[in-house]
């Protein structure tokens, strides 16, 4: 019995040092390829109240984009990145912005915030700047505009800030397109809500206008006016032949519908900022009043003055084919195309010219001053002295015309860099 | 002196304010209460005329008397469940404010996220104008004015030539008189309110077509109703006419002279009445 014992011990203990000894012999497996690191952004945006409208009209086409951007993605060195698009609800507000802001930082992790267009750019630096987290914005706003203009923008103490739509100054060459496309006008009327009376980007724009010898009657209207009759009938006795609206879609389709009805049809009427939704605009304003309508455009297939890379027309003309698909119905609203995926374009160039994703502060290096190439064409930061700190991106500020209920290519205006 | 065209314009405005201000005082003079959802009863009835007509395919005036049915319902709903349990001694008048301004909120959300916020148009509605040489109008505000005149007529018959109107009547006279002659008080208040929102619901309807239709339409018309009730004197049906007809022609007027000043000029107007007259033009004075 006692040699039995013996036996089963050896046994086992040959195969204890046999598997052990193969163990220790075994061959490694392969390393795995590692597949593309995703970068959270940020998107502070409208997606409750009266704004929301341009907040979700544009949600199919940017998923879109996305969805066509990852294909690649982009690399630095031999890493291959994709993006990943984080929204939250801003309402618009500056509590709903700063909120927004604060999860998307510390709750989603995000480094980079962008597409952002909400009237609440001090309430969301607030809490992007101390977290060292870009912040992809645009101008116009009355605080997203430098003290030299009486803005609340700040370099100084707003380093992370770029203005990566400056539609401060689409408005004003806008303004120029329109003379450009009509340059027999008799008077450009210029038409916003007692909200921006005079606030510095006014004051700008009336000063850039009046240097620039356009004939201009501006007239201001308390927000949540419907009746626009007695602003009409001044806009008429004052020789006005084409009206810039710069209010909300309401304003401006209640504005188009009155001058149509009160016999001022050769009165046009331009909206700023794209057509949301042509269907809507036809309901409420009449498709005949509707017809001659004018607003910003961002086609960039159809842009005659600015050379945009083939490579992004392409990607947007996927883009709006998938959200076509995805819709079930045409979708036609190209004004995206001028934010979000531009502003990540900025980001994700800056990210491989400083060869980082992480450190913001070398981001930013790159991006001050830097020429960037994106769906609305190359521009190079601009504004050294007016922002205190180059970075202020250009605009096509290009305007479509709508003929046979579709927008057509109007005129375009490419904005010149500011000092 | 402003072109024909303004006045013509402000007069649609009034029409507005008239039919609003006119259903405001009618629960006023009953309830006790201005109701605060009022221009929440205005959008909704404006959205049911808008779903009547395109996707149920009924008839523009039918629209308006089914939005007139429903909203008054709702309204009736609103005073039951809501305002009277509400209207208790003390603290009650405060209860039934808080109530009604909550409801603003409500039914603006429930709106928004049933129908959506984007403005719906209903131009296919009467369209075309009318040529008058100097100036022209729309066929839609020629149905507002005739529309107002039909509604006013149509409230003066009833409340002058009908036993609910005499019965309404007599309750926002002397309440506890009523009651001792059989006229039961709740039930009237029931009938006031579905009427008075009744009322904000088809002038919702009738300018639907004229603007636009999204959740929000219902607060500056509620602001204005207000004024025009100030202004003709809270309590006075008349007043509430007078006071329409007042306050959108002078919007218009001013509006085209100064432009957004209108506002102000407006607004310092009806601090002057309230300190010169505050009982209005044709209200009583508190006792």
């Amino acid at each position: 019995m006692k040699k039995w014992y013996n036996v089963v011990a050896i046994l086992m203990a040959t195969v204890i040092v046999v598997g052990v000894f193969a163990i220790g012999c075994a061959k490694t497996a392969p390393p795995q390829p590692t597949g593309p690191i995703t970068i959270n952004i940020g998107e502070p945006v409208a997606l409750s109240g009266s704004a929301s409208p341009w907040g979700q009209i544009p949600t199919p086409f940017r998923e879109a984009w996305f969805e066509v951007f990852n294909k690649e993605g982009f690399k630095i060195g031999d890493q291959t990145y994709n993006i990943k698009l984080i929204q939250v609800d801003d309402q618009n507000t500056a509590e709903g912005g700063a909120a927004a802001a604060k999860q998307l930082i510390f709750g989603d992790k995000c480094k980079f915030l962008a597409g952002h267009w909400t009237w609440n750019f001090s309430a969301i630096s607030a809490v992007t700047n101390p977290a060292k987290v870009i912040f992809v914005t645009r101008t116009g706003s009355p605080d997203a505009l430098p003290a030299s203009w009486k803005g609340a923008y700040d370099a100084k103490t707003m380093p992370y800030v770029v203005f990566g739509t400056p539609s401060q100054d689409e408005f004003t060459f806008n303004c120029f397109a329109l003379v450009d496309a009509f340059p027999n006008y008799k008077k450009l009327g210029l038409l916003d809500s007692t909200v921006g009376k005079g606030g510095p980007g006014w004051v700008v724009l009336q000063d850039t206008l009046n240097k620039a010898g356009v004939r201009w009657q501006s007239e201001w209207f308390a927000p949540g006016t419907t009746d626009f009759a007695p602003i009409i009938t001044r806009f008429a006795e004052g020789g006005c032949d084409i009206v810039f609206v710069a209010g909300w879609i309401g304003e401006y389709m209640a504005f188009a519908k009155q001058r149509w009805e009160m016999g001022y049809k050769d009165m046009k009427v331009a909206c700023s900022g794209p057509f949301v939704s042509l269907d809507m605009y036809k309901a409420v304003v009449g498709a005949d009043a509707f017809e001659g309508a004018i607003g910003a455009y961002y086609d960039n297939s159809q842009f005659k003055k600015t050379i945009v890379n083939p490579k992004y027309i392409a990607q947007c003309q996927e883009a709006l084919k998938i959200a076509a698909e995805k819709t079930g119905k045409p979708y036609a609203y190209t004004g995206e195309i001028a934010w979000l995926p531009s502003h990540v374009l900025i980001l994700v160039q800056a990210m491989q010219k400083a060869g980082t994703v992480d450190d913001t502060d070398a981001i930013m290096k790159a991006i001050r001053g830097g020429t960037f190439d994106t769906t609305i064409g190359k521009w190079t930061m601009s504004g050294a002295e007016t922002y205190g700190s180059p970075v202020v991106f250009g605009t096509p500020a290009c305007l479509c015309v709508i003929q046979g209920g579709k927008e057509v290519y109007l005129s375009e205006h490419p904005m010149e860099p500011l000092p | 002196m402003p072109p024909a065209g303004i006045w013509v314009d402000g007069l649609v405005q009034s029409c507005i304010y008239v039919t609003m201000a006119f259903g405001m005082v009618l629960v006023f003079s009953i309830l006790g209460i201005l109701n605060w959802t009022h221009g929440q009863f205005y959008m909704l009835g404006a959205f049911v005329v808008y779903y009547a007509i395109t996707a149920a395919g009924i008839p523009f005036p039918i629209s308006l008397l089914i939005s007139g049915v429903i909203v008054g319902g709702l309204g009736m709903l609103v005073e039951k469940f809501v305002i009277e349990r509400l209207s208790v001694p003390g603290y009650g008048m405060l209860y039934v404010t808080v109530a009604t301004l909550a409801l603003i909120f409500f039914f603006e959300g429930a709106a928004g996220m049933s129908f959506g916020l984007m403005d719906k148009g209903m131009a296919t509605v009467l369209p075309g104008v009318l040529d008058l040489g100097s100036f022209s109008i729309s066929y839609q505000k020629i149905a507002v004015i005739i529309f107002t005149l039909v509604i006013m007529a149509a409230m003066y018959i009833v409340l002058n030539r009908t036993k609910v109107g005499l019965a309404i009547r007599a309750a926002a006279q002397e309440p506890v008189a009523a009651s001792l002659y059989g006229i039961s008080v709740g039930r009237v208040s029931l009938i006031v309110m579905g009427i008075g929102c009744a009322l904000a619901a088809m002038a919702g309807g009738i300018i639907g077509p004229v603007y636009s239709v999204n959740p929000f339409m219902g607060r500056i018309p509620m602001i204005m109703s207000l004024l025009a009730i100030i202004i003709g004197g809270l309590g006075s049906l008349t007043g509430a006419i007078v006071g329409g007809i007042i306050l959108g022609l002078l919007n218009s007027v001013i509006a085209y002279k100064i432009s957004y000043f209108s506002e102000v000029a407006l607004f310092v107007l009806v601090i002057l009445i309230l300190l010169i007259r505050p009982q209005g033009l044709f209200g009583a004075p508190a006792k």
